[in-house]
């Protein structure tokens, strides 16, 4: 009997370290780090010299004694696990340790040591951590900018807002630890989500999130719906790759609005004939490119195209294939066929033809750009809603409303559109990286924006014919694009996995 | 705790504020005060090109934008677009460019600056005149004219405004190529006949793989095109009466004459002709010694067609023929004993026999029946419409090979007043080498090569066996394999892997690339080539002020120029620039500028 219950124990305890999240984002962690720690290293040694380059080499020591002890906090929450099935207050009083790796940019080491010291997290708590990281990460990325010769002339006063704001957010995670519970929040709370909601302008959407879920939770007493948002979100935040993803995404956002005061455009445009080719350094931490620009303001000033083009190439193809879909799906036969053959010929045609003939006869610019990239992808929009409004306009609600004599157009888009739009989301997150990745060729073949204007596509074709000489004027706008590209797949996961019903 | 973070971050921002220099300041430093005047109304710009010069776009554009001009780039993928762009008159400002093939003053501006020039759109009496009086003097006295010419087009009109003289760059694999047999010519094109292997056993194995960008040829006739995709191609596949050497003199080495004599007066030019050269033709994708030799009558053919403008459709060369006035067949022997060469005693016989073995005893006027060996020769005599001492170097020119009269004729027995495009096919139409149904080979070849076949990818060519064999000049290599890559990038990975064995047109900054490669060799030289920037002037703003043209002429700084390709190009006035040392230099004013743009706005 006795031995029954031990074994029962032990598989009790080898499922809670199954199951932990917190476990399998501390792998997922170490293995980033050690990762980025063996890149650091490779690129502090010179092979030809011999020289180790200082900096990089500094940068490599700090992460490999945050990778070190990474390893070590999840041995230790390993060893927790099996022995008691529960993560010990002391192993998460070591999260505050690992904190410090935020200071040399580890920002997953961060993240997962903010997930570690708090045992009950509420989605308030996980939303206020990054956008935490996010306002620190902005702020860093745009210090940079104090190693160049000058800075433009907003830089002061907007980075001294900009760490007002990242305060601000230090002390709404602060409160949010003592006062947010799972589903209630003080009153008084309503302000600080408002103040939340008015510093989201600076394109830290995590803040957005952060006000919106506070104002629920002070003002509604709708237990469902908070429910359903808790759930929601819970899964999202425990994905880790899909926090990775919206952190990066929204992190590019923040970073290409507060770009507009941060940086200097002109280094980004104007050719500066006294520093072509420069390797990375602390003034141009991605070198500078053939004419003397900085390759580095460029790749930021390029967020700003990749993700506008990239968004409205999407939501612009969605909403029309989107009410296209719905009617086709909901009204008759005759209706159906008529649009479904039309939109079937335009899916004939190949994507990317279709957008080269578009700009080669309309010419290249950016809104050109959005209007040839979204006529190519209404059909598979159009396909994706159509199917949901079959199957939700079977339901029973619609049923009711008919009989209530509601307007067949009032049914379509107040019942059956409303509750057929999550699958859309989840194609849309997935088609943007194929967006941001279209938009790109299309300026590596020539066909985008102007040459001289910085969009990751063209940073990377001046890069392509260096690839031997100067490699990082490639690597850097290529990783970029990685990055973009690897998040929205990973966001739209994660959105999948949470926003199905049939995984649940 | 939150206030004393509150005034810790003050104070940090106030340090920073202290170190930090913002954009105004630095700027306000450098310019002392500004005076760049109100918030008028930026002029805009269209500039016009060519994807493959983006680079020099981007560094106009970036100019213009400085000097307070807005710039709209208009760039086309190629060469047809371009122009079809240029002749629709959509731009301001065409980046053009200029390659004196012929290593002459005269053809650096005739056709691109007279007011009938083939290429001209400048329309303006005086330059018409200086361009006629420079192409009768000689070298001495031409200079001061070709000056006055350059400051008329520059400075005085803005008709253009030139950026740089670029440099010839070749890369060689000298592993598989002799290097010293591989020339680099100013001017001219390339000349296959001399090049050989490291290997002499590979000469009959393998094949010269070589490049050039352009797969779409022209025309193997050699007066219908004038172009980087025959240019080359109709060098090595149609003799010559002259050629030119590396440094642009004219001589009778590898042509179809022994020696050329001008005699006084510079109007009249005689050519005495070498017996051992046969036309090759295409048979069974070999080349074959047809037994028709390349002769006095087929050179006559070909001039008198080459000046002619209705001698085909299509002549893309007439003008540079223009001053030859007749070409004849001398067979009076006195007349060679009368004339005296140009500034000399010498008998024009004299100089013609100068270094034969075998003296001339007779002049014969039917190719058939000269015998070199026993002293039979026939010599061919141009004159020229008015003195010209520079039709030699246009002579030279691969508009002015020789062609068989006999297949000529055969095969261009259409009208040329209603020819046909698409049912009549000249001598020359590259759908006859082309694979294909359309194959049908009838290329007469007077050159050390012939054209066997082509596709998009390549052409194939092989020597012609009766081209001077047993000589020095007899082709070493006995096939060359052009490969047609477009971009130079791609060209410079096909030579460093060892898939084409020559790429001429390295560019400017990947030298040290080549350099660095142990089984490459870089050539570098001089070039005629020019990049300038073509004012448009017919119905755009720029056409009508003289002052806007000069406000953007005094913007371009050709220093920067420099900077970008590390050195590797030249300063350039003009076309004539790499021809002629007029001293002429464009300095790039910013006063100038506001001068001129404060003139055009009270226009």
């Amino acid at each position: 009997m006795r031995q029954v219950k031990s074994m029962k124990d032990t598989i009790w305890k080898r499922h809670s370290l199954a199951v932990s999240t917190e476990y399998t984002q501390a792998n997922f962690t170490w293995v980033l780090s050690l990762v980025l720690t063996v890149i650091f290293l490779w690129n502090s040694i010179s092979f030809k010299t011999g020289d180790v380059h200082p900096v990089v080499f500094g940068l490599f020591c700090v992460w490999a004694v945050t990778t070190v002890f990474q390893v070590c906090i999840t041995r230790k929450m390993k060893k927790d696990l099996l022995q008691t099935g529960v993560i010990q207050p002391g192993t998460r009083h070591l999260g505050y340790v690992q904190l410090v790796g935020l200071l040399a940019g580890n920002i997953f080491a961060g993240a997962f040591a903010f997930n570690l010291v708090n045992a009950k997290k509420s989605v308030e708590y996980t939303f206020a951590v990054y956008t935490l990281l996010t306002q620190l990460a902005v702020l860093a990325i745009s210090s940079v900018n104090l190693f160049k010769p000058y800075v433009s002339d907003t830089f002061l006063p907007s980075m001294g807002t900009l760490l007002l704001i990242g305060l601000f957010y230090l002390v709404v995670l602060i409160l949010i630890v003592l006062h947010v519970h799972e589903y209630e929040a003080p009153r008084w709370m309503t302000w600080v989500a408002l103040l939340l909601l008015a510093t989201a302008v600076s394109g830290n959407l995590f803040a957005l999130l952060l006000g919106w879920s506070l104002l629920m939770k002070t003002r509604s007493s709708d237990h469902s719906r908070m429910l359903k948002w808790n759930v929601t979100w819970e899964k999202i935040t425990r994905n880790s790759t899909a926090m990775l993803g919206m952190f990066f995404i929204l992190l590019m956002l923040a970073i290409s609005i507060t770009s507009r005061f941060t940086f200097d455009y002109a280094l980004a445009v104007e050719n500066n004939y006294s520093a072509i080719l420069q390797p990375p350094s602390a003034a141009y931490p991605f070198g500078t490119d053939n004419f003397g620009r900085d390759v580095f303001s460029r790749i930021v000033f390029g967020a700003r195209i990749s993700l506008l083009v990239g968004l409205a190439a999407t939501i612009v193809p969605g909403v029309i294939g989107g009410f296209l879909g719905a009617i086709a799906g909901y009204y008759s036969n005759h209706v159906d066929n008529w649009i479904m053959r039309l939109l079937d010929i335009l899916y004939s045609i190949p994507g990317i033809l279709l957008a080269i003939a578009i700009i080669a006869a309309f010419g290249a610019n950016t809104v050109n750009l959005i209007i040839a990239l979204s006529v190519g992808a209404i059909p598979t929009y159009a396909r994706t809603m159509r199917a949901n409004v079959l199957m939700v306009s079977n339901y029973d609600f619609v049923d009711s409303a008919k009989a209530l004599g509601e307007s067949d157009f009032a049914i379509l888009f107040k019942q059956v559109v409303p509750n057929s739009l999550a699958p859309m989301i989840v194609k849309s997150t997935l088609t943007i990286g194929g967006a941001v990745i279209a938009t790109s060729s299309l300026s590596y073949l020539g066909l985008g924006v102007e040459p001289h204007i910085p969009e990751w596509g063209n940073i990377l074709k001046v890069g392509s014919s260096y690839l031997e000489t100067n490699s990082y004027l490639a690597i850097f706008p290529g990783l970029a694009i990685i990055l973009l590209v690897l998040s929205f797949n990973f966001l739209g996961d994660g959105l999948r996995d949470a926003l199905d019903p049939k995984l649940d | 705790m939150g206030k004393k973070l509150l005034s810790l971050t003050l104070l940090l921002v106030l340090v920073l504020a202290g170190c930090v220099q913002t954009k105004s300041e630095v700027e306000s430093e450098g310019k002392g005060t500004d005076t760049k005047g109100g918030p008028e109304e930026k002029v805009k710009i269209e500039v016009l090109g060519m994807g493959s010069g983006e680079e020099d776009l981007n560094i106009v554009r970036d100019q213009l934008i400085k000097n307070g001009f807005d710039v709209k780039l208009n760039i086309q993928p190629d060469y047809g677009t371009f122009k079809a762009q240029q002749e629709a008159g959509n731009y301001d400002l065409a980046l053009s460019s200029w390659t004196t093939v012929t290593g002459n003053p005269d053809y650096a501006v005739r056709a691109l600056f007279k007011s009938d020039g083939a290429n001209s759109l400048v329309d303006d009496e005086k330059v018409d005149e200086l361009i006629d009086q420079a192409s009768t003097e000689t070298a001495e006295d031409y200079t001061n004219t070709y000056k006055q010419l350059e400051q008329r087009l520059v400075a005085e009109k803005a008709y253009i405004a030139p950026l740089y003289n670029s440099f010839k760059a070749q890369g060689v694999n000298k592993k598989v190529l002799n290097p010293d047999t591989v020339r680099l010519a100013k001017s001219r094109a390339i000349a296959w006949e001399t090049i050989d292997f490291n290997d002499a056993a590979k000469r009959t194995a393998d094949p010269l793989v070589t490049q050039q960008a352009i797969g779409d040829l022209t025309s193997l006739d050699p007066i219908k095109g004038n172009d980087g995709s025959i240019n080359t191609l109709n060098t090595n596949m149609y003799v010559r009466l002259v050629n030119l050497t590396d440094d642009d003199k004219v001589v009778p080495d590898g042509s179809l004459s022994y020696n050329y004599a001008m005699a006084e007066g510079n109007s009249d030019y005689y050519f005495l002709l070498r017996n051992d050269i046969n036309f090759a033709a295409v048979s069974d994708g070999k080349a074959v010694d047809t037994g028709e030799r390349v002769g006095a009558e087929d050179v006559v053919f070909s001039l008198n067609r080459a000046k002619d403008k209705d001698s085909v459709p299509d002549h893309r060369t007439y003008s540079l023929h223009e001053h030859i006035k007749n070409a004849e067949i001398v067979t009076d022997l006195s007349e060679l004993e009368k004339a005296t060469v140009s500034g000399g005693d010498e008998t024009v016989q004299a100089a013609l026999e100068n270094g034969l073995d075998t003296k001339l005893s007779a002049l014969v006027d039917d190719k058939t029946k000269a015998d070199n060996s026993q002293g039979s020769y026939q010599v061919v005599k141009v004159t020229t419409t008015e003195p010209f001492p520079q039709v030699l170097n246009y002579l030279a020119h691969q508009s002015a090979g020789i062609v068989s009269e006999k297949q000529v004729k055969s095969i261009n027995t259409y009208d040329v007043a209603t020819f046909d495009v698409d049912k009549d096919i000249p001598y020359g139409d590259q759908r006859t080498v082309t694979e294909g149904a359309g194959y049908n080979n009838q290329l007469y070849a007077s050159g050390p090569y012939i054209l066997v076949k082509k596709n998009d990818y390549q052409a194939d060519f092989v020597k012609n066996p009766a081209y001077r064999a047993g000589s020095e000049f007899e082709p070493k290599i006995s096939a060359v394999t052009v490969r047609f890559i477009e971009d130079s990038d791609s060209a410079l990975s096909a030579l460093r892997n060892g898939e084409i064995h020559l790429f001429n047109g390295v560019p400017e900054t990947k030298y040290d690339l080549v350099e660095k490669d142990d089984n490459l060799l870089l050539q570098k030289s001089d070039s005629n080539a020019v990049t300038y920037l073509q004012f448009n002037t017919a119905g755009r703003t720029v056409s009508d002020s003289e002052n806007l043209r000069k406000a953007i002429l005094f913007s371009i700084n050709q220093d920067e120029f420099l900077n970008y390709y590390h050195g590797n190009k030249k300063k350039a006035y003009s076309t004539l620039s790499p021809l002629v040392d007029t001293g002429n230099e464009l300095i790039a004013d910013q006063n100038q500028v506001n001068e001129f743009l404060e003139a055009y706005r009270k226009e």
